[in-house]
């Protein structure tokens, strides 16, 4: 069965260590999840910019190649900017990991389907050039995974995600400028390094 | 019509190289166009600058943002068409979250430009500019060059917003 959206989270936030994780979400339902999760991590959630979680995140990893950065993205704004995927590629950022959460709707716009046809997120990684580039079948897989990107990256991994109409996807609760000053906060926070 | 062949001396190119390294930018994520394909040379060169190609204008902006959140500098370079791309991501992002952004643009298609189809673009750059509420100023030749893009940094920074610098092939030469 395809696991639903919360499975994925609840293991990707229980393996994140604040001493060198990055978290950051793409618009929509991982993005109003997050501050209802406890995330240990300096995150960072986009309530907008559809398709800039990647390029974000790629800005993150080149940064700072102390932390290994995650970037949560959807498949429709993925779709939007598959480019995207050429650019990490040749930066080569070891210390990048994209997940990918793959139902085929644009979940945060009122459940529209995605262009009728089954992108394969995975080959047009790998015809990109990414280091690591799977699809995982279920949750128990993702904490795997994700310890074997660790700075061997770039990678990327789809997570297929039930889509379901019913789901309480909690608003977005944080306003703009408090997730910017708490990501920077969190960054400057004893033990975690400064910038 | 083609661009004419760039000047030998690249005053302007080496001044910006300059004032971006002393400024501490560190990362140039950018799109080419001729001109920027002249600068470009000379940023390649910079042992303190790491140029990052990229292949659309808004993930130029959405790299810097990130590298911007994390304390880094960096600086987008593109056409000014490629800057037209980058409503949606500058509102929804720049100014959204007031991140300081600093851009870096070809002003193709003004009174300075020889070739006939910037045209369109170079009639709407700055009123676009405008109705974006982006500040933004025109390079002002190879030895002022530098300075702008000091003030110009130092102001994104103070102001958690966007600024573009708009620069002619005069102003590499």
């Amino acid at each position: 069965m395809t696991p639903p959206r919360r499975a994925w989270l609840d293991v990707l936030v229980a393996g994140l260590d604040p001493r060198r994780d990055l978290l950051v979400a793409g618009l929509g339902a991982n993005a109003r999840y997050l501050p209802h999760l406890g995330v240990p991590v300096p995150h960072f959630a986009l309530c907008d910019a559809m398709g800039a979680a990647i390029p974000l995140a790629l800005g993150m990893a080149l940064a700072r190649p102390d932390r290994q950065v995650t970037a949560l993205e959807g498949d429709g704004s993925l779709l939007m900017s598959l480019g995207t995927l050429a650019t990490v590629a040749a930066a080569r950022p070891a210390n990048l990991t994209v997940l990918v959460f793959d139902n085929r709707h644009y979940e945060s716009s009122g459940g529209q389907h995605l262009p009728a046809v089954e992108v394969d997120f995975v080959a047009v990684a790998r015809a990109a050039r990414l280091a690591i580039a799977e699809r995982l079948a279920g949750a128990d897989e993702l904490a795997g995974a994700l310890e074997r990107a660790r700075g061997a990256g770039p990678a990327l991994f789809v997570l297929p995600t039930r889509y379901d109409p019913q789901e309480p996807i909690p608003p977005y609760s944080e306003r703009p400028d408090e997730i910017r000053l708490a990501f920077r906060r969190a960054l400057q926070a004893p033990g975690a390094g400064s910038v | 019509m083609s661009d004419p062949a760039p000047s030998p001396t690249r005053e302007g190119s080496r001044a910006i190289v300059t004032a971006l390294e002393e400024a501490g930018v560190t990362l140039v994520p950018s799109v080419p166009d001729t001109w920027i394909g002249w600068l470009m040379e000379e940023l390649r060169r910079s042992p303190r600058l790491r140029v990052i190609d990229v292949a659309r204008e808004e993930e130029a902006v959405a790299l810097a943002c990130g590298a911007a959140l994390c304390g880094a500098r960096a600086a987008v370079v593109m056409q000014n068409a490629g800057l037209l791309n980058c409503g949606a991501v500058i509102a929804s992002l720049v100014q959204l979250y007031r991140v300081p952004c600093f851009f870096l643009v070809s002003y193709r298609g003004d009174e300075r430009d020889p070739v006939y189809y910037h045209a369109p673009k170079g009639q709407r750059t700055e009123p676009t500019l405008a109705a974006w509420s982006i500040r933004w100023a025109r390079a002002a030749g190879p030895t002022r060059i530098g300075g702008q893009i000091r003030e110009g940094l130092a102001w994104v920074e103070e102001a958690g917003a966007p600024f573009a610098l708009l620069f002619s092939a005069e102003d590499l030469a």
